[in-house]
Formats: structure tokens, C-alpha cells, sequence
């Protein structure tokens, strides 16, 4: 066996044996999709508790409506009759006269009442709401609470006042609502998909709905999973290096194997454990769409491409790291130095929406074919609801190639002198003195 | 037949010449010690053989074949400083590193040596529940475990008890009995005097010594009195001939100027004290070791420059 594999055996073992890869195998995508996983888990779980609106009516036509809509609202919705629980939040409406002498102050002891959660919120109704696009000014209607922007209740309040003034509109015009009724239907736009023929039958086949799952979910998770392998790959090889170098093992392992042998050995060794943790995915993945049968929902043709990328962005990314832990001389140093060396894998994170939004925009596929972030804008390109020209994601891997082949080879020249160099800060400099000049 | 051959050798790290210009013969089978000062460049030259440095000029041949990019696993090397991944199990450890330098019949080597020094209660345990003494018999082990033909220790009593340095000067002459060379940098100048066939000392980057130790007093001839003096250093001040004069306690090193005679100085110093002992011999490593390196030689070197 030559002595790359011995290297790499000793590195993979010494990962993948750890209590730490289990955990962080299990924990990686909890923690990426944490907040979905999240919303999923409390949904329903909702804030019941009562909440007191004020309204102040300027026009003298809304506050009633909007106390009756309550108070129906509270017999119909609050309660779940079948389990006797509170599903909702009851709410109750004050009304308050206006003060037309001075409505500043009004709105100043409501805005206090809301503080002291005597209020949830007001609200204030301008005088001309039934004819907005005479006065437009004397037509507002203003809520007030702490979280106004976000507030269920504002979007309840909006439908009930809308409804009626709509109501009160055609009455005033001589027009029966009902009769109206279907001249005011909204109808969707639904999502679907592209046709497509049946390959054994020839038949035509009828589109699928285009699920959100599709378009935004399958892309992130394409995108995060690379993301898993890059911190699982390639990262720890910084720290394992500075270790390695700190602890003076690396002279112990030099005086056996070349320094380039040292590095290509730890680095494929990153590949092994990215690739094992890559797999225990795609088999667990399958499982799950096996059962929910989701396999034609789901663009499986990509994940060859996943593991071709994920083998080279460990080797473009983990070429750099490992010179930079050779260069560190404490933790302090690979703390530092750790940032700038993932931005690769972190800038396309921030690109996420727009590339999703426009997949063959000429800002995404630019972006897409630039090698530092290839692997990761080219895969959520792949995995986005279009379809990309066949050719982008073959210069794209030959570019990240060409790339991860300078990244090895600059990074040896760097791991060879530095890593027994002791106690020279890592200044940019100097490493490129060593990159270049060796 | 020499097993390792140094000529015209020349290192420097940015402006500092760490090896300046060495030449040196390493003879087959042979304990050739490696002496100096910290910063004289004893470890750089034992890294330039082990070829984990690169010399700036000259040339390194081991074993006849000049070393050019391929490191050898003919060669053992315990360097000064020890490495060894904490997280392993010793057992574990000792054969990775085997295998490093394509060692044969590992598993059964490993167990002899650990059983050898003492440690196969420990072969199944993590690294980092080792004590130092054992750590660095670890680390001994992982050096000789490959069975190489040259060993190249950089001070490896360095932190033993004398108990364990006894085990491991034990084995080391063990292995040279066997065939295999061995060099080693130290800075106990006894251990030098007992155990090695050649002493080679380094000094700023420049060889100053190379030979065997008796070649090596006899350039400096015998120019040393041991003596016991009933009180002591006082009263062997200003004496004629009397260079200086070294204080060990129960004993009294006189070095004596060229051409003047033991017995006068002696009998000048019966004048002054009662002499219980009295001995003509030649410097010892340690005199020579500061004649060459201590703060006398620096500020006559630092005269001559000026």
C-alpha cells in the first residue's frame, strides 16, 4: 500500500471513529435546516391569549362591523368544540370616541395602554373611507401595536373593513352584492410543470403541479448538503494540520514521507470522510422519497454530479486549508484564517435567492462557471425548477479540475516549507513568497 | 564503508547560515555523537539527513545513494522535539508509524519492543493517558520499530529518569552491536564520553570538532589537574601557570598554560594548602564543550573581531 493510503486510512479512521463525526452527521442538517424543521415542528403551536383592540372610528360607519365580526369570530373559531380547547386568540373590541380637538394626545394614551398590554393595538379610521379616491388623506386607516408589521390581527381587521366598505359601496350604487358576486372572484395562477412524453410508452404525459419543494426547497438542500461535505471534508483539515504541525508530529511523519505524500494523504483523507458522510445522506434521502414517494418529484440525475463535485471542491478547498493550518502556529491563528479560507463556500449561500428566482440569468451562469464557486451555484442551478444548457456543468467541473489542480499544487509548495517553520506569523506575504518562490 | 557522507553542506534561513560549509563522514556501524551549543545547527544537519531540509549547496549521500527528494526508510528518527497523535492507541501508533517506513512483520516486532521497555500493559491504550518517560518511549520505539539501518536520535535523554535513559542507552548499544548506525546530538557531555565511537561538535554553523574522543583530548593535550584541596578554590587563586580554575566541591579543575610544569604548579599549591589528590589529565568533553563555546571563547571572539 503505498504510503498516500496509509496516510489517508490513519485520517479517515481518526475521523469517522469519533463520537463527534456520528453526532455531527446526525446534527449538520439539523442545524442547516434548522428553521424549517423549526416551522414544521410548532406549527399550530400558536399564542392563544386574548387580545384587546381599540378602534377609533373617524368615519362612524366601521366600528360596529368590526365589533359584531369579533364577537362572531370569537363563537365560530376560537374554541375547537370537538377537543373543548382554545385553538385561537379571542378578540375583543373597545371602542373609543375620537377626539377631534386633539387626536394626538388620544393616539399618545393608546399607544401607552398597548406598553402596559392593557391593548394588543389600536386602530383609527379615517373619515372618508367610503370614498378613498376623493380625499385620499381622510381615507387611512392606521394600526398601532408593538409588532404591527407582522400582527395577525392587522390582516384580519383589513378583510372585515374592506368587506364592509365594499358591501356599503355597491348598496350606495344600487347594486345587489350578490348579484355581483362572480364578477369579483380571484382566480390563481396555478404552478405546473413542463410537459413531458413517456420514454416506454410514447404517451404524452399530463404536467404536475410544480410543488414549492421543487422549485425552492430541492435547490437549497442540494446547496446545504455541499455545504455539510465542505465542513466535514475540508475544513477540519486546517486545525488538523496546525495540530499536527504544534504538536511536532508533522516532523515525525516527514521524516517518513514527502510533504507533498503528507498532504495529498490528509486531503483524500478529508475526500473519504466527505464522501462517507455524502452517502449515509443519499441512502438515508432515498429511504425517505422511496417511502413518501417523492423519486419523480426530485431531479436524481444530479446526484452524480454531487459526489464529481464534492470530490473536487474537498480537493480545491481543502489544498488551500491545509497549507493554511501548515502556516498557523496556534488556534488563535486558524481561527483567523479559517473565514477567508471558506468564503468559497460561503458567498454562494448569500446568491441563493436570486440564482433560484433566474437560473440561466447571465448573473447566475457567470457566477456558476467562475471554479471558487462551481461546485455549489452550479449544482442549485442544476437542481432549480429550468433546465441549463448540457455543456455548463461540464466546463464547470473541468474549470473547478484546473482549479483544485493549482489549489494542490500551490498549497504543497506552502505546506512544504511551512510546516516546519515555528513561531512565523502567517502573514500574506510570506505566504506567497512560499506559494511561488517555494 | 561510511554510511552517511556530508561535503561542503551549506544551509541558511533567510540571512542566518544555520550549517556553514560542513564535511563529515559517518562510518558504518559506528555512535557518532553530535555536540553543540542550542541554535548551532545540530538539528538543522540531522534534518538535512533525514532530508526533511533541503541543503543550499553541497551534497548528502546515506547508504552511498545521494539523497535527492525521496526520503529513505532505511532511516529512524526521533526528533527533539516528540510528535505523536495523542488520540491513538499506543499499540495502534507504533504501527502506523511502521508502516510509514514500510517496516516488515510489524505486529510482532511492535509487541517485542513494547514488552522490551516495559510498556505492552499500555499497547492497548490512548496516547494522551501516557506519562512523559513513557511517551518518550513511545516515541523511541516508533524510531527503531521499522528495523532501520541508521538511527539519527536528537537528544533522546532529554526529560528521562536514569532509569529509563539506562533502558534505552541499553538498546541503542544493543542495535550497534547489530550493525546499525547510529548518530545522536546530546547535551550531556558524559553520556557522549561513554557512549560514542565519534564526537562531532558544531559551533555558529561551523564544524570545530570531529573524531574520536582521545583524538580529540589529545589535541588539547594534557593540560588539566584534577585536585582536592583542603580549603578549597581560595587557596589555588594566582598561581603561576594557573589559567583558570573550576570549582566542583569535592574537586578542583586547574587548567594549566603550555609549557608549565604540574609539579612546580603543585608544589606552589602545597605552599598555600594541604592537596589530599592530585591528577594530570587530559580536558574533559564538558571542558573542552565551554572552552569552545562558553563566555571566555565569546569575548575573545568577540576582541578578535573588534
Amino acid at each position: 500500500m503505498s504510503k498516500i493510503l496509509k496516510l489517508l486510512r490513519r485520517e479517515y479512521r481518526a475521523s469517522v471513529r469519533t463520537k463527534g463525526f456520528i453526532i455531527g452527521l446526525a446534527l449538520a442538517p439539523i442545524l442547516m435546516s434548522g428553521s424549517l424543521i423549526a416551522m414544521a415542528l410548532f406549527r399550530g403551536k400558536v399564542d392563544t391569549s386574548d387580545r384587546w383592540i381599540a378602534v377609533v372610528d373617524h368615519s362612524n360607519e366601521v366600528a360596529g362591523v368590526i365589533l359584531a365580526a369579533a364577537e362572531a369570530r370569537n363563537d365560530q373559531v376560537v374554541y375547537d368544540k370537538e377537543k373543548d380547547k382554545k385553538v385561537k386568540s379571542a378578540y375583543f373590541i373597545e371602542i373609543i370616541d375620537p377626539d377631534t380637538l386633539n387626536p394626538a394626545m388620544l393616539r399618545l394614551q393608546l399607544s401607552d395602554r398597548v406598553r402596559s398590554r392593557d391593548l394588543h393595538a389600536f386602530v383609527e379610521i379615517g373619515s372618508g373611507v367610503l370614498s378613498p379616491q376623493a380625499n385620499p388623506e381622510e381615507a387611512r386607516i392606521t394600526y398601532h401595536a408593538e409588532n404591527a408589521a407582522i400582527d395577525e390581527v392587522r390582516g384580519w381587521l383589513s378583510g372585515q373593513i374592506n368587506n364592509y366598505l365594499r358591501h356599503v359601496r355597491l348598496t350606495r350604487a344600487g347594486i345587489e352584492e350578490d348579484a355581483v358576486g362572480e364578477m369579483l372572484t380571484w382566480l390563481p395562477v396555478e404552478s405546473m410543470g413542463l410537459i413531458s412524453r413517456d420514454e416506454e410508452t410514447g404517451q404524452v404525459q399530463e404536467a404536475e403541479r410544480s410543488s414549492e419543494m421543487e422549485a425552492v426547497l430541492t435547490p437549497i438542500f442540494t446547496m446545504f448538503l455541499m455545504f455539510i461535505m465542505v465542513m466535514m471534508g475540508a475544513v477540519p483539515l486546517l486545525n488538523a494540520v496546525m495540530e499536527e504541525k504544534t504538536q511536532r508530529i508533522a516532523e515525525v511523519i516527514l521524516g517518513s514521507v514527502r510533504p507533498f505524500q503528507f498532504m495529498m494523504g490528509k486531503l483524500l483523507g478529508g475526500v473519504a470522510v466527505s464522501l462517507t458522510g455524502l452517502s449515509v445522506y443519499a441512502v438515508l434521502g432515498g429511504i425517505v422519497v422511496y417511502r413518501l414517494d417523492l423519486a419523480d418529484k426530485l431531479p436524481l440525475n444530479v446526484l452524480p454530479w454531487i459526489y464529481a463535485y464534492a470530490v473536487l471542491m474537498i480537493f480545491m478547498l481543502g489544498g488551500g486549508l491545509a497549507a493554511l493550518g501548515a502556516v498557523c502556529n496556534d488556534a488563535k491563528d486558524a481561527q483567523n484564517l479559517t473565514m477567508p479560507a471558506i468564503l468559497p463556500a460561503m458567498i454562494p449561500m448569500f446568491l441563493l435567492v436570486p440564482i433560484i428566482e433566474a437560473p440561466n440569468s447571465a448573473f447566475a451562469t457567470t457566477l456558476s462557471l467562475f471554479p471558487p464557486f462551481t461546485p455549489m451555484l452550479m449544482l442549485l442551478r442544476m437542481s432549480a425548477f429550468e433546465t441549463i444548457p448540457l455543456w455548463q456543468p461540464w466546463v464547470g467541473l473541468l474549470g473547478v479540475l484546473l482549479f483544485a489542480l493549482i489549489s494542490v499544487w500551490l498549497g504543497g509548495r506552502i505546506f512544504r516549507v511551512a510546516i516546519l517553520m515555528q513561531g512565523q506569523p502567517p502573514k500574506l506575504s510570506l505566504i506567497l513568497r512560499w506559494a511561488f518562490r517555494g | 564503508m561510511n554510511t552517511v557522507e556530508i561535503r561542503n553542506v551549506t544551509k541558511t534561513f533567510g540571512d542566518v547560515v544555520a550549517v556553514d560549509d560542513l564535511s563529515l563522514d559517518v562510518p558504518q556501524g559506528s555512535i557518532y555523537g553530535f555536540i553543540g551549543p542550542n541554535g548551532a545547527g545540530k538539528t538543522t544537519t540531522l534534518r538535512m539527513i533525514m532530508n526533511i531540509f533541503y541543503p543550499d549547496s553541497g551534497t548528502i549521500h546515506v547508504f552511498g545513494n545521494r539523497l535527492q527528494g525521496a526520503c529513505t526508510d532505511a532511516i529512524g528518527y526521533l526528533p527533539e522535539e516528540r510528535g505523536l497523535y495523542k488520540k491513538m492507541k499506543v499499540r495502534e501508533l507504533l504501527r502506523f508509524y511502521g508502516e510509514l517506513k514500510n517496516g516488515r512483520d510489524l505486529k510482532r516486532e511492535v509487541n517485542r519492543w513494547l514488552e522490551k521497555l516495559s510498556l505492552l500493559e499500555w499497547a492497548d491504550k490512548k496516547v494522551d493517558t501516557l506519562s512523559k518517560g513513557m511517551s518518550q518511549k513511545v516515541q523511541f520505539i516508533a524510531t527503531i520499530v521499522s528495523n532501520p539501518d541508521l538511527i539519527i536520535l536528537d537528544e533522546p535523554f532529554t526529560g528521562l529518569d536514569p532509569v529509563n535513559a539506562d533502558v534505552i542507552r541499553e538498546v541503542v548499544l544493543e542495535l550497534q552491536a547489530r550493525g546499525t548506525t547510529v548518530i545522536f546530538s546530546t547535551h550531556d557531555m558524559n553520556m557522549a564520553e561513554r557512549m560514542c565511537d565519534f564526537i562531532f561538535m558544531i559551533y555558529k554553523g561551523r564544524k570545530v570538532l570531529d573524531g574520536t574522543l582521545t583524538d580529540i583530548q589529545n589535541e588539547y593535550g594534557s593540560d588539566t589537574l584534577r585536585v582536592r584541596a583542603e580549603d578549597g578554590v581560595p587557596a589555588l587563586q594566582n598561581l603561576a601557570g594557573v589559567e583558570k580554575v573550576t570549582d566542583f566541591g569535592q574537586l578542583q579543575e586547574l587548567r594549566i598554560t603550555q609549557g608549565h610544569d604540574p609539579q612546580q604548579i603543585l608544589a606552589a599549591m602545597m605552599a598555600n594548602t594541604r592537596i589530599t589528590s592530585f591528577e594530570v589529565a587530559k580536558p574533559s568533553l564538558h571542558d573542552i564543550f565551554v572552552r569552545i563555546a562558553g563566555p571566555e571563547a565569546e569575548e575573545k571572539s568577540r576582541v578578535e573581531n573588534t
